[in-house]
């Protein structure tokens, strides 16, 4: 009885850099034929995934852009993950499930807005990961104080990054690894391109995994084998070995990933 | 021999989606996979590998081979009982014919998924092809009605049913012809002869312990079952019960398109308060929250019945139960000594007579407890674990005392003249699985009465060719 | 040479099964009934006094128990 009232929640974080996905999509990189449209189907397929596995799980998206980081599901206003706004939706005409047409027409109509809105400010090339993390767990500590007596909510981080690393970033993102560490919440990385130190050492502290795509291509079908699976499923099933994980710091002034840190007296402080 | 109903105890098979599919003819399955809703209950109820290996081979076009498929799982070392959970995964795929064999080049098995079944989860994930049964677009509705409203016409048509079981006088006005075709059906009543209405019987009594959610799908299978006698097409209503259960909660849907049958079977659901539907012939209607998550009722826990427990239990056998309706004090009736009534509350006890009385009845102890369990109030749920240990306990030790004897009709083999002999005869036993108990060094063995008239025959057979 | 009879296979602890072999025994209910002794835990007895001796088991384990509750 215990083990069937556990509902699953997947957080998704997925990166939104203009930067990033302007070059990727003009085919520079070679390989990276993908636009931030095509990787939005992909996470949509993935996410229906998701909740079809079973209708307790729960879902919510991020878009981490470069300046800032907001929720493309649930949309903010509907106060928790339960309520359903039915005269939002639009009539659909297919044969799609009709609480996935839902999801899926949100998040399209929020990431639109994103994009249009989104083009003011300077543009940075690297993404606000940290603070979409912090979103993220605070998003699931609230979620979780919300569930009923005699219910239990496990969740879940899965990260969809394209861009490069910023060490500045470094303190903050680790903050905010250490505290889904002590929540047991498991983070998983899939990274696009450009490898990133950050996020394996963010996943081999939370026990997640961190998989860097070798064809973008095949973007759904990773997503699907590899992150599908509920980390207490994982144990079951073969999935790729861990990575070596590239555990520089970054230095606490100057904000650069260092090879050999110097540790002063004072508590935690990497010169 | 009446006295031997007694002796075979009878719990209330209550079905899950698997175990009820299998039940059915191939073609039939095969039928029902040209719905989505049926591909998405069917693959909600798959064991949690499973759901994974189809997940995985969903866009894969060709079959593929089984020994790739067993290299998914883990073969590090507790590789046993990962194994052993891929066979019944796998097992489980083919008995639900959502994967059939195949052999892939070089004469290799293999599996791949059935045709049907993969478009129709791509369609219910992707989206394409033509929506669902009545998904076209409404005006809104003048008399439109909300969730509340849906919930308490539900649970009052329901408990009409369950009134009308417990035989009091409220619910008998509100029950149709076929609900208690349903029930007599279901072995949950039956009528006497002398009787004007039928009366409730043991699996009854159990029946009306279980969550709502279970009674309801229990409920729905018995009429299933039924269909057939109706001459209604069990294809058709079925995926409309499972489009039903996929459907959203407080919305309403078109009758358009409905076939006749389908109309028909929307007036039955009307009946059990699965749907809410203004007049006969209104053109929309409205699931309800029985109807939603229908198929998962067995295996999920009662909170999407949205009903607040409402009973307290105590270490000193106390049960109150904070309830005005008559229908709920009846239930807790059933296995508690009831002491005092007041408007909002009832007082019970627990004792072992009134137990007992229950465990006459045949209601296992453990459905008394679930039923304390799933009822208990906000306040007991903070507690772990929700019940008293005494109290279950109890219960439990009050059943096992009835459960001292084992009794086994049978017949007694003896006097063997070899131990060959004895081997010979107990072996065929054995194969027919008819042998109840078996003592190799007295040489005397019991089979059961219903495979004696083989074993005899067989005896005899063996005697006049040995002679 | 087989024996065959008809009866009903008891299962149950060996306190109680020392228990039934005492009520035939002393012949309460006026016939023998215990066919076979099988084992520690097995019994074999005649299939028409089920009825009366599931309530005398009734009875006794009714004598045996004692009031949990004060009203």
């Amino acid at each position: 009885m215990t083990e069937s009232s556990v509902s699953s929640q997947l957080i998704i974080i997925v990166d939104t850099n203009p930067v990033w996905w302007g070059q990727a999509d003009t085919g520079e990189s070679g390989q990276n034929q993908m636009s931030l449209a095509q990787c939005l189907e992909c996470l949509m397929v993935f996410s229906n995934s998701h909740l079809m596995m079973s209708h307790r799980n729960k879902l919510a998206v991020i878009a981490a852009h470069t300046d800032k980081s907001i929720f493309l599901y649930p949309k903010k206003d509907q106060g928790g993950t339960s309520a359903i706004n039915i005269s939002e939706e639009a009539d659909q005409g297919d044969g799609k499930y009709e609480l996935f047409g839902l999801v899926n027409n949100q998040i399209k109509n929020q990431a639109r807005e994103l994009v249009i809105n989104g083009g003011s400010s300077l543009l940075y090339p690297d993404t606000v990961l940290a603070g979409a993390l912090a979103m993220a767990l605070c998003y699931i500590h609230r979620s979780e104080k919300e569930v009923g007596p005699g219910e239990q909510l496990s969740s879940r981080v899965l990260i969809i990054k394209g861009s490069e690393d910023n060490p500045e970033q470094y303190m903050n993102l680790m903050n905010a690894v250490f505290t889904a560490q002590k929540q047991n919440i498991v983070v998983d990385a899939c990274v696009l391109d450009n490898d990133s130190g950050l996020l394996q050492q963010a996943c081999d502290i939370t026990g997640g995994i961190y998989l860097k795509i070798p064809q973008v291509s095949g973007l759904l079908q990773y997503l699907l084998w590899i992150f599908l699976p509920d980390p207490t499923e994982r144990h079951k099933l073969t999935l790729p070995p861990k990575a070596q994980v590239d555990y520089r710091a970054a230095c606490f002034c100057h904000r650069n990933l260092i090879d050999i840190g110097y540790q002063s007296s004072i508590p935690s402080f990497v010169a | 021999m009446a006295g031997l109903s007694a002796v075979a105890k009878k719990t209330l098979d209550c079905k899950d989606l698997h175990s009820y599919l299998k039940t059915l003819p191939p073609d039939i399955l095969d039928n029902l996979y040209n719905h989505p809703a049926t591909c998405l209950a069917v693959f909600r109820e798959l064991p949690e590998l499973s759901k994974h290996y189809v997940m995985r081979m969903l866009f894969v076009e060709q079959a593929v081979s089984q020994t790739v498929i067993a290299l998914w799982v883990t073969n590090k070392h507790q590789d046993l009982i990962c194994f052993s959970e891929h066979k019944t995964s796998a097992r489980v795929l083919s008995e639900l014919r959502v994967w059939q064999e195949q052999s892939v080049v070089g004469d290799l098995p293999g599996w791949t998924l059935s045709p049907t079944f993969r478009q129709n989860m791509r369609v219910a994930l992707l989206g394409g092809e033509r929506a669902w049964i009545g998904g076209g677009a409404l005006v809104p509705d003048k008399h439109a009605k909300d969730i509340p409203f849906l919930d308490k016409y539900a649970l009052e048509r329901w408990e009409c049913v369950l009134h009308f079981m417990v035989g009091s006088s409220e619910g008998t006005d509100g029950v149709g012809n076929d609900i208690i075709d349903v029930l007599l059906h279901s072995g949950l009543m039956k009528s006497e002869p002398n009787e004007p209405l039928p009366s409730i019987t043991p699996a009854g009594f159990q029946f009306l312990l279980m969550d709502t959610s279970s009674q309801v799908w229990y409920f729905m299978l018995q009429y299933l079952e039924t269909l057939e006698s109706r001459e209604m097409d069990l294809t058709q209503c079925l995926s409309f019960l499972f489009q039903l259960s996929f459907s959203t909660l407080g919305k309403d849907y078109s009758t358009d398109g409905m076939t006749e049958q389908q109309l028909r079977f929307l007036q039955h659901l009307r009946e059990f308060g699965l749907v809410y539907q203004r007049k006969r012939k209104a053109m929309r209607y409205y699931p309800s929250r029985l109807a939603v998550n229908l198929a998962s009722g067995v295996t999920s826990l009662n909170t999407d019945t949205n009903q607040q427990g409402y009973l307290m239990v105590e270490t000193n056998y106390r049960v109150y139960a904070y309830t005005d309706s008559p229908l709920k004090v009846a239930l807790v009736a059933l296995f508690c000594e009831m002491l005092y009534r007041f408007p909002n509350m009832a007082v019970g006890n627990l004792s072992r007579e009134s137990v007992r009385e229950a465990l006459v009845r045949g209601i296992p102890a453990e459905q008394i407890i679930s039923f304390l369990r799933s009822h208990a109030h906000p306040k007991m749920l903070k507690q772990k674990p929700v019940l008293p240990p005494t109290i279950t306990d109890q219960i439990r030790l009050w059943e096992m005392e009835r459960d001292r004897f084992k009794f086994t009709d049978g017949v007694l083999y003896s006097q063997f003249n070899s131990q060959s002999d004895f081997e010979l005869l107990r072996d065929y036993a054995k194969d027919l699985d008819v042998l109840t108990w078996e003592n190799p060094s007295k040489r005397v063995m019991v089979v059961s009465r219903s495979g004696h008239d083989d074993v005899r025959r067989f005896w005899i057979r063996q005697r006049q060719s040995n002679n | 040479m087989v024996n065959v009879t008809k009866g009903i296979l008891v299962e149950c602890d060996p306190a109680m099964k020392q228990f039934l072999l005492h009520l035939d025994e002393t012949d309460a209910f006026k016939t023998k009934f215990v066919l076979q002794d099988l084992d520690e835990t097995h019994l074999f007895i005649s299939a028409d006094i089920l009825g009366t001796l599931q309530n005398r088991i009734d009875d006794i384990m009714d004598r045996l128990s004692f009031p949990l509750v004060e009203k």
